[in-house]
């Protein structure tokens, strides 16, 4: 988004949603003419409430306030790089150009003039003194050794919005434990047939597939609650939480039913590779129905996830382990993890939310499902 | 328990502009100065400059009066009254820092200090030494021209910039040795004097750290003006005689010409103050003999900071004062941004005037990028003609790839008043399309910035 620093002030203290302003400066840049023209209606922190300004999925992302020069702005373009995820350098924060270049890592450094210390030519800018996630938090670390860490554009994100969530969305989390074996198994067997496509699925491509036919088969968790309304999608379109050096991103399987295992899996590893490297656009990571989040690999047994809204569902995987098992009426021995959903509970009823865990862990139980 | 928060060492534009914001930022700042508050620059270097350049410009315009329609007769220059203006203009500058000083509750120590340690600083006037303590040290010594090895100046037919601003005499015929801003400004000042000058330059252009289409411009306008210029060439002696200097000068050819002059001034170069003021039992770190500091204008000795001509080029006041106050702001504890060096410009005031910010056309080819340039002549601008002074050209250097403005330059009248709107630019990154969409004053030479643009992108209005 190009805007001059002065419409973006105005905007800040008018309380306006810059996404909703159409740019009439050089090249749809955004001028103080808009931002005064602009009804001034909702306060700031009502901005991304999901009760109000929900009509697309997620779409409140595109409303952050990105302050960058016009030449960053320009290079981001270019790159294809989502400025909300590169941290600004510049006076209050803003990003220039280096950061762009830093941030892509493909940075040449035409400035033969300088004896500095490249690694040292920008400090840690000037604390923002305006309220930037709205928490109005002062903390200041009294005595204890420590450093001020600016905010990333992304980091802030993340605060807000998670903190929206818990604020705003009752939650309700239910728990299975699901076998594995059966899907070890199938997978085993389907990466000895992929193998000469180069193809190797991962336990969470088939689990992504998994969520995306449960909401499929059950319609009323597929569903974002919004004010009066709620809207009920036919697609299931799971975020699938990735980690990144700066934070975490949640690129999207689009209708994840509907693909073949060997898809989703070679679509999320296009998609992570580039959310690493930062160069995902934004509607590959602005929407989704529902979202995954496993941390299983790290051994976490089971965990409670924090919604995404306007989404209303999201699964949270723990590790898949060997534990004492019931087996008709013996003691075994099977591999089980614990999988946990966690349902706005405005748009979804305990009942319906457990009907969604029954048929995720019947797919998961009975894998050929997935492949079918 | 320290004297001060802040010493600073040194109270020429650096020093004594870091000791104000230091002070402004409620730091007990003491400064040290061993000659005139305001350091080389408002005492002996750019302003009294302009205060004489004034005069020349003034003179050359009375002898030009029929240009426009006037008349102007008996006319002449009292050199002995022009100095004696200039080291007025210096002197009320000098009181205005004091002043400035005392307002802000800086102490001023005069005398010659000599770190004794990071935190510690003697101070030695007439054989009576203090010793101050302070939190941090600024170093802000500054640098004096360099001498030429087998002719050092001797203020009498040899001079540096600081004799050439108090001449015992009005030159005859001089030789000015270098053609960077120093020696071409006294090389300008001279001519339109009166003298008979003669710039000898070692590199194949003169203002050579400028744009080769500048350098090229500026040589053809001073010998239209009478100067007589060397490029190429190298003076390989030189040697003070009763009445004047000879000089043993190797041309392009390789010929060596011996030439006689009344006096010559040297100006090839500047030397870091950085003798006799402590610091090689502290250990700091040096790099081709100029301070070593990071972008916080900090030293690789805790609390020892230093700012301006004794640091990495380039060596300009206004770079100094702007150290200043990042050294300051981070002293007291603050988060300033470090600067670009790409976005300080540089200005010349010799006749017709240079300024510039940025890569040249050459530098910013030679850094891989593809450029588009702009260039608009002083001939195509109204208030140019107006003003008689249709000399000159702005040129404009972008990056192709993503509208960066890269670099400006300009040659003409007023040109060192404008620059500072590219300098914005550049330092907000702003992009072509962002100075095509300003609205440029009509009439004045600014316009012809806009039409540099425009001329990069094929969209020059008037030419």
């Amino acid at each position: 988004m190009r805007i001059s620093p002065s419409a973006r002030l105005l905007a800040a203290e008018k309380g306006i949603d810059l996404a909703s302003i159409r740019g009439t400066g050089p090249n749809g840049r955004i001028v103080r003419a808009d931002i005064e023209g602009a009804p001034s209606v909702v306060p700031p922190s009502s901005v991304a409430q999901p009760s109000v300004a929900i009509a697309v999925p997620a779409a409140s992302h595109s409303g952050d306030r990105v302050k960058a020069s016009p030449l960053a702005k320009r290079i981001a373009t270019e790159k294809g790089i989502d400025l909300t995820l590169v941290t600004g350098t510049g006076p209050n924060g803003r990003i220039v150009k280096e950061d762009v270049e830093a941030f892509s890592g493909a940075g040449r450094s035409p400035a033969p003039s300088t004896a500095m210390d490249p690694g040292l030519r920008r400090e840690a800018p000037a604390a923002d003194s305006r309220p930037s996630t709205g928490s109005g938090l002062t903390v200041d670390g009294g005595n204890i050794p420590h450093e001020v860490v600016k905010l990333s554009n992304m980091r802030k994100t993340i605060a807000r919005r998670l903190t929206e969530s818990k604020q705003q969305v009752p939650h309700i989390y239910l728990t299975v434990d699901v076998r594995l074996d059966a899907l070890l198994k199938l997978r085993g067997e389907l990466n000895a047939s992929l193998e000469p496509r180069g193809i190797k699925l991962s336990v969470n491509d088939m689990l992504i597939k998994a969520l995306g036919l449960a909401l499929i088969q059950v319609p009323k968790c597929n569903v974002s609650f919004a004010g009066d309304n709620m809207l009920q999608y036919s697609r299931a379109d799971i975020s699938v939480a990735v980690s990144v050096p700066t934070g975490l991103i949640t690129p999207i399987v689009t209708d994840a039913a509907n693909k073949s295992l060997s898809k989703i899996s070679t679509e999320i590893a296009e998609l992570a590779a580039r959310a690493k490297e930062g160069k995902l656009q934004p509607h590959e990571y602005q929407g989704g129905t529902a979202s995954i989040s496993n941390m299983g690999m790290m051994g976490i047994k089971q965990f409670e996830a924090v919604i995404n809204p306007p989404q209303a569902m999201i699964m949270a995987i723990g590790a898949g382990e060997k534990r004492p098992y019931i087996v008709d009426d013996a003691l075994a021995i099977a591999t089980v993890m614990s999988a946990t959903g966690s349902f706005d509970h405005r748009a979804i009823d305990g009942a319906d939310g457990a009907q969604l865990m029954k048929v995720f862990k019947e797919l998961v139980e009975k894998p050929l499902g997935l492949v079918a | 328990m320290s004297d001060y928060d802040l010493i600073v060492l040194g109270s020429g534009p650096g020093g004594y502009v870091a000791a104000i914001r230091a002070a402004q930022l409620g730091l007990k700042v003491a400064i040290v100065e061993r000659e005139n508050l305001g350091g080389i620059c408002l005492n002996w270097g750019c302003i009294p400059t302009k205060a004489l350049l004034r005069s020349a410009e003034i003179y050359h315009y009375m002898q030009h009066a029929g240009d426009y329609g006037l008349t102007a007769a008996n006319i002449s220059a009292d050199i002995d009254a022009v100095v004696k203006r200039s080291r007025g203009v210096a002197k009320q500058l000098n009181q205005g820092v004091t002043h400035l000083m005392k307002k802000n509750k800086i102490t001023v120590h005069m005398g010659d200090g000599k770190l004794t340690a990071a935190n510690t600083l003697t101070v030695t006037k007439d054989g009576k030494t203090d010793e101050l303590t302070a939190k941090n040290i600024i170093l802000a010594t500054g640098a004096r021209a360099r001498d030429l090895p087998f002719a050092p100046a001797d203020g009498k037919r040899i001079w540096t910039y600081r004799h050439a601003m108090v001449p015992p005499e009005m030159p005859k015929k001089l030789l000015v040795i270098g053609s960077g801003a120093i020696g071409i400004e006294f090389a300008s000042f001279y001519n339109d004097m009166g003298a008979e000058v003669t710039v000898v330059e070692m590199l194949d252009r003169i203002v050579p750290v400028e744009d080769a289409d500048v350098s090229t411009f500026l040589e053809k306008a001073l010998k239209k003006q009478g100067m007589t210029i060397m490029t190429g060439a190298g003076v390989e002696e030189l040697k003070a005689t009763a009445t004047g200097v000879s000089a043993k000068i190797k041309g392009k050819d390789g010929k060596v010409v011996e030439s006689e002059f009344t006096h010559c001034i040297v100006a090839i170069g500047i030397v870091p103050n950085t003798e006799n003021i402590g610091l090689d039992a502290l250990g700091v770190e040096m790099d081709r003999g100029f301070l070593k500091t990071d972008p916080m204008c900090r030293t690789n000795v805790p609390g020892l900071w230093a700012i301006g001509d004794i640091t990495a080029p380039p060596w300009l006041a206004h770079k100094a004062s702007h150290e200043g106050v990042i050294a300051a702001e981070a002293i007291a504890g603050g988060h300033p941004h470090a600067m670009d060096p790409k976005n300080i410009p540089g200005c010349t005031y010799c006749h017709p005037q240079v300024a510039s910010v940025g890569l040249t056309e050459a530098k910013a080819k030679e850094a891989g990028y593809d450029v588009k340039v702009g260039n608009f002549p002083f001939l195509g601008n109204g208030k140019a003609i107006a003003l008689g002074a249709a000399e000159g050209f702005i040129k404009t250097v972008f990056d192709s790839k993503t509208g960066e403005l890269l670099g400006a330059h300009m040659v003409g009248a007023e040109v060192t008043e404008l620059i500072q709107g590219y300098t914005i630019g550049k330092t907000a990154e702003l992009v072509e399309a962002d100075f095509m969409h300003t609205v440029f004053p009509h009439p004045t030479l600014s316009e012809m910035m806009h039409e540099s643009v425009l001329g990069a992108y094929g969209k020059m209005i008037h030419m």
